[in-house]
């Protein structure tokens, strides 16, 4: 239990559209431990990055639980869900997700002001932009960068605050074979250097051999 | 806390300088228009209430107006009157004017204006009828035969009270007063335009020629008194000081005096007030459009910051800011659009109504009203849709739902 970084007890997910309940989770229980490199698969409309979502606090379930790092967060705040998210989490999205107005730098310092100053945080972000191979392209604003360096970016802010567990939702998704390579070196080596916990949703059958585990979502429900 | 109070500050500016320039500058143009346009619509009619007053105060009743008691035909002792309402301070001029009784006839057309007999270098201290001759001259107070008639009497071309006027008597020709006393041929030395139709449907005969058809007049005695003060000095004490010297009359304030334009002022005053409450309406609706959809064109924006772990309160604080200096940045356009383009075109070009030209007038206390209002609906714009953002679902806001 120790080592159980998030647990789920029959998480259920119900969308309501123009009358119709689409039941995205029909109860799905799981547990993943520190250290893991967890990828979810499925089809499209399987459920997979509904439960992501949930794991994430990005959403809530209807019903059942979502413990995080022995935290039951079915219980908590919204305030209280922000600070998780701040301290614990590192979220990576298919769309990269950058603030425009930011450049590489200030993106992804960002998290870091919530807590401390912008200058102690530049030296970490300079030191996180690096380790992603973004070095001397820190001034650059999001449309100056190429997809994979987007991504790379989003990498480098979700690392910011040390956090214990990283999601990332097809990150990979609209990048070429190169970028995508790249991207998965760095959740590898994050995971087996730095002990980093990563759930990542994605389509790529190849990238199922960085994973630790296997998930498989069909029909709302674990395989 | 102190670090995240800084973020708001830091995100708006990011909004700013790295936001799309023309996005911006477009919004602040809306802004300052939005702003002008509560400017003008108020200065429009504070112009014309402002320039009504004037023309009542420099061409008829001074700032101070005395006239004989009640049951008086005169007000006594206007000679000594005259010399202790000028040792006054704050009293720049004062001269007593004597009502005629009588008509002036032209060509067979009788008019009845309204005929004073002044001292015409006392009269040039209080009104300016001197400065409004727009053919001919002023009156000297030796002319004996001389009379200056207004334009409204004058006639001619152009003349909204022609009908009623001579048709166009020209300087140099004779008109003649008709009065109990007998008629007097004048000639017309002068006809002045103040653009002030009350004003302009009155003439001016000398005390000295008034004589010579009243040898009963008595110039220590006099219809009205008219006084012009210093703007610096108090009105009301001025009137009050006044009243104690103990004249043979009741003393009034130019805005008692002004009678029908006093309700026309208040008309105008009460359809400003209406007027900049609709200008308001627009321009809060408008400033909340504008700042509507540049949030939630945010709104993915919004949604990440979220999911990275920014508090809402910080979010919407940036919104608020940024906001805030769209209004700010409106208001600083629009008053420069305003201060040196709008008032000095007015000036130059003012609207020409019957009773006054009309240039545009704003009070510091009108302006400033007006720059909170626009502040303050600025600020409601941004909080409340960014409220909205932050409180929808914020898996829904990154998807773009």
């Amino acid at each position: 239990m120790e080592d159980c970084v998030i647990q789920t007890n029959s998480i259920h997910k119900i969308y309501k559209t123009g009358g119709l309940d689409t039941h995205a989770l029909k109860g799905v229980s799981l547990k993943i431990n520190k250290g893991e490199f967890v990828i979810i698969t499925g089809r499209n409309g399987s459920g997979k990055s509904t439960l992501m979502h949930q794991l994430a606090l990005l959403d809530k379930p209807d019903k059942g639980q979502v413990i995080i790092n022995n935290q039951d967060t079915s219980r908590m705040g919204e305030v209280q869900k922000t600070k998780l998210r701040l301290l614990n989490l590192g979220y990576i999205f298919q769309e990269y997700a950058l603030i425009a107005e930011l450049t590489a730098l200030e993106n992804v310092i960002l998290p870091a002001m919530m807590h401390e100053s912008g200058r102690l945080a530049k030296k970490r972000a300079i030191g996180l932009l690096k380790k992603v191979g973004l070095a001397g392209k820190y001034n650059r604003l999001p449309p100056q960068l190429s997809g994979g360096e987007q991504q790379k970016v989003a990498i480098a802010r979700s690392l910011i605050n040390s956090p214990s567990i990283i999601f990332a939702d097809e990150p990979t998704a609209n990048l070429d074979t190169v970028a995508s390579k790249d991207i998965m070196e760095i959740f590898k080596t994050l995971n087996q250097r730095d002990n980093i916990t990563i759930v990542m949703v994605t389509h790529e059958p190849e990238e199922l051999a960085y994973a630790t585990r296997h998930i498989t979502v069909s029909d709302g429900r674990l395989k | 806390m102190k670090y995240q109070l800084r973020l708001p500050f830091y995100l708006a500016w990011q909004y700013i300088h790295r936001g799309k320039k023309w996005a911006i500058a477009l919004t602040l143009v809306l802004l300052a228009t939005a702003f002008v346009n509560l400017l003008f619509i108020s200065s429009l009619f504070n112009g014309v209430i402002d320039g009504s007053n004037k023309q009542i105060i420099n061409t008829m009743s001074g700032n101070i107006y005395i006239t004989s008691k009640n049951g008086k035909d005169f007000i006594g002792n206007t000679k000594q009157a005259v010399k202790q309402i000028k040792q006054i301070e704050g009293v720049e001029g004062v001269s007593a004017e004597t009502q005629v009784q009588g008509r002036l006839k032209y060509s067979g057309i009788t008019v009845s204006g309204q005929i004073l007999a002044v001292n015409p270098e006392a009269s040039k201290t209080v009104v300016n009828i001197a400065d409004k001759i727009v053919e001919g001259a002023y009156l000297k107070p030796n002319d004996t035969n001389k009379i200056i008639i207004g334009c409204q009497i004058a006639g001619g071309e152009g003349v909204a009270n022609n009908a009623f006027s001579f048709k166009g008597a020209k300087v140099g020709e004779e008109v003649q007063l008709m009065t109990d006393k007998g008629v007097k041929t004048f000639v017309i030395k002068g006809i002045f335009d103040t653009k002030f139709i009350n004003s302009d449907l009155r003439a001016f005969i000398t005390e000295k020629s008034y004589k010579t058809i009243n040898p009963n007049y008595n110039p220590d005695s006099s219809t009205t008194i008219i006084i012009k003060t210093n703007q610096k000095y108090n009105q009301d004490e001025l009137v009050d000081k006044i009243k104690a010297l103990d004249i043979d009359g009741e003393v009034y304030t130019w805005q008692e005096a002004a009678g029908l334009m006093k309700s026309v002022s208040e008309s105008f005053l009460s359809i400003n007030v209406i007027v900049s409450f609709v200008g308001i309406v627009i321009a809060a609706v408008t400033v909340f459009i504008v700042i509507y959809v540049d949030i939630l064109n945010k709104r993915r924006q919004i949604g990440i910051l979220r999911a990275i772990g920014i508090r809402s309160y910080i979010i919407v604080l940036s919104y608020v800011i940024l906001s805030s200096v769209y209004a700010l940045g409106g208001v600083l356009l629009g008053t420069v659009v305003f201060h040196f383009g709008l008032v000095p075109y007015f000036q130059a070009h003012p609207f020409e109504i019957p009773i006054t030209d009309v240039v545009l007038v704003i009070g510091a206390k009108d302006y400033i009203a007006r720059a909170e209002s626009l502040i303050w609906v600025s600020i409601f714009s941004g909080l409340i849709p960014s409220i909205i953002v932050v409180r929808a679902k914020m898996l829904d806001a990154i998807l773009g739902k």
